[in-house]
């Protein structure tokens, strides 16, 4: 264990989770990471890009539109996907200058200059590159979901700790000003949801976007050798391409689209669970290693008083709103998604006005939908009145990701903190890695510090 | 009192009439050609809440219009795609028509409302709305069709008071 006095130990876990009163604060705070030392003038930031697949194009098409950006060096297994940061790319300032490798060990040997490196690899690559790359004094800004194992991701946040260097975890909404203003300005600042008592969010994703990439014959241009893949950890083409339903590579579904949402439960309601109960199965996909559906409710205690947390991730069906999380009050219900039109904020009809509110633009009415016509099925005094309808002031006209590159860069620079470094990225991601195993098992976890702590 | 042809206060009339529609159509054409080089600048700006901009970069999208030689745009891009298609269209003449067709109308409107060459003025601007309503008929914007046809009983109106006009810099041709 670091001995690093601002480290969660286990005795500190213990009395900020179970017993309920600190956790807040470990969540709610952002990071106070010193900030990065570079000489003064350079505004340039050099960087790598380790892995440039799908996820590399996401965070490529927001890193075109922050100035100050040189991609010194790409590192991929794959000439094709080399290739495509080739396309991509063009057009950038010093596009041309790329350097291009296929070893990661080559490259932070061979490279002299760079700053930060972006990993965007599978997730099971994640840890070994994060920490190659602290390790070589590069800053790092990785995806989520952190590593494949809670082991491995503990390696990151020893690492950050023990370089001194920056290292920010891709959940992109702890950036995303929708989300911060909500949790600011509404949740904390005005307290309109009054105490939250339960939670719910979802992604579901339909049967046709989760069916396994490439076919029985794949392009010749896109197939990697068997000696590279075997040499990076795939077994064939398919391990490969669909790294994201093994198990040895990656958490599945859970992790690989509720790690965002389940991240959002923690920050919001500023605490880590102290329980989850899971349950899932191979409803569609027979063959594949992780469940392919998935639903588990987390226990809080938060400085409020006890909250539940609902969560599903669905493959097989995309009915029923796609992907948000929500958060219900005795006041108010906030639902909140990175599609903003998918996001409101409902009033409850004995809650206290919110007239104040909109006349000072905290808030912004929305139209009433229009009332439904009296129902013979229905039993008018079972029903409650429909809650107020709301939305937030603004927006923003950004990709989604790319506020939160322009946090890590702002940190690079020293103009800032990150929003999301390692250790909390850590706190907030442990839960989700003990969701296989309970849904596995069919049984409660109640966490400990074994669990939950670096 | 007695409007009858000729009578004095019948005249007065008719240069009123001239004078109005000499102004109409001077400032339609003018007023088309400067929305020629229109552009919209569009930016965000932070939200205030409660009468200060927030801190986490809240923004709402604004947008305001702005004249520029940059902004040049003859024939608006969305006709033009369309023109292109048409196989009576003469492909050389279309990029020529673009770049023309703001000064002209331009020009048109200034020696319309200053009177200069009245007569064969209107005749240049009802041309130019005869090419303009032959577009529309290939692409069947009927509606534009229509539009067009009133500036062309306008035009029309206007030569048959030019006898009336007054207040002309240069009244030959």
């Amino acid at each position: 264990m670091n001995s690093d006095p601002s480290h969660l130990n286990r005795r500190d876990f213990l009395s900020k989770t179970l017993a309920g009163a600190g956790a807040g604060l470990v969540l709610g705070t952002p990071q106070l990471l010193r900030a990065a030392n570079r000489t003064a003038g350079s505004d340039t930031i050099h960087i790598a890009m380790v892995g440039f697949g799908k996820q590399g194009e996401v965070l490529l098409a927001c890193l075109k539109n922050i100035p100050g950006i040189h991609f010194q060096a790409v590192c991929d297994i794959s000439k094709n996907r080399q290739n495509a940061f080739r396309s991509a790319s063009r057009g950038m300032p010093n596009a041309s200058s790329t350097t291009f490798y296929t070893d990661v060990d080559d490259m932070l040997a061979k490279e002299k200059g760079l700053d930060a490196a972006i990993v965007a690899s599978p997730d099971f690559w994640h840890s070994p590159h994060t920490v190659k790359c602290l390790e070589a004094g590069l800053h790092v800004y990785c995806e989520k979901m952190m590593a494949h194992t809670l082991e491995a991701a503990r390696d990151m946040v020893r690492a950050m700790d023990k370089s001194g260097k920056l290292c920010q975890i891709g959940h992109q909404r702890r950036s995303n000003p929708r989300y911060r203003y909500t949790l600011n300005k509404l949740i904390n600042g005005q307290k309109i949801c009054g105490q939250i008592v339960n939670a719910n969010a979802q992604w579901n994703r339909s049967l046709g976007a989760s069916q396994d990439i490439g076919g029985a014959r794949l392009a010749k241009s896109i197939i990697v050798p068997d000696d590279i893949l075997q040499q990076y950890g795939f077994k064939d083409m398919h391990q490969y391409l669909n790294w994201r339903v093994y198990r040895d590579l990656s958490g599945g579904p859970i992790s690989d689209l509720g790690a965002h949402q389940i991240d959002i439960f923690n920050w919001f309601l500023g605490a880590v669970p102290k329980r989850v109960y899971a349950s899932g199965g191979n409803s569609y996909f027979k063959n594949r290693e992780h469940y392919d559906n998935i639903m588990c409710i987390f226990d809080y205690d938060t400085p409020q008083g006890e909250v539940r947390a609902f969560y599903q991730v669905l493959t097989t069906t995309s009915y029923g709103a796609g992907f948000y999380e929500s958060f219900m009050g005795t006041e108010a219900s906030i639902k909140i998604s990175e599609i903003a039109y998918n996001s409101a904020i409902y009033r409850e009809d004995a809650a206290p006005s919110w007239d104040h509110l909109v006349d000072k633009n905290y808030l912004v009415r929305k139209p009433a939908p229009p009332k439904p016509e009296p129902s013979a099925d229905a039993v008018a005094s079972y029903e409650s009145a429909p809650p107020e309808i709301f939305d937030l002031p603004g927006g923003f006209n950004k990709p989604a990701h790319q506020p939160h590159l322009e946090n890590f860069f702002d940190a690079v620079r020293g103009k800032g903190t990150l929003n999301c470094d390692a250790r909390h990225a850590f706190e907030s991601e442990a839960p989700i890695f003990w969701v296989n195993p309970s849904a596995l098992t069919r049984s409660p976890i109640d966490f400990t510090s074994e669990h939950l702590s670096v | 009192m007695s409007l009858e042809t000729g009578s004095p206060d019948n005249k007065l009339a008719l240069i009123y009439g001239a004078l109005l529609l000499r102004i109409w159509l001077g400032v339609r054409a003018l007023q088309t050609g400067i929305e020629k080089f229109a552009g919209t600048r569009s930016g965000d700006q932070i939200v205030a809440v409660d009468g200060v901009p927030n801190e986490e970069g809240l923004v709402a999208g604004a947008s305001a219009k702005f004249y520029s030689l940059d902004n040049y745009s003859g024939v608006p891009t969305a006709l033009m795609s369309k023109f292109k298609d048409e196989p009576l269209m003469l492909k050389f003449a279309l990029p020529v028509y673009d770049w023309i067709l703001g000064p002209v109308l331009l020009l048109l409107g200034i020696t319309i409302l200053l009177g200069i060459g009245y007569r064969t003025s209107l005749f240049l601007l009802g041309l130019l709305y005869i090419s303009l309503t032959w577009g529309l008929i290939l692409i069947k914007q009927d509606d534009g069709v229509s539009w067009l046809g009133i500036h062309m009983i306008l035009v029309v109106g206007a030569l048959a008071l030019a006898q009336h006009n007054r207040l002309a810099i240069l009244k030959k041709w």
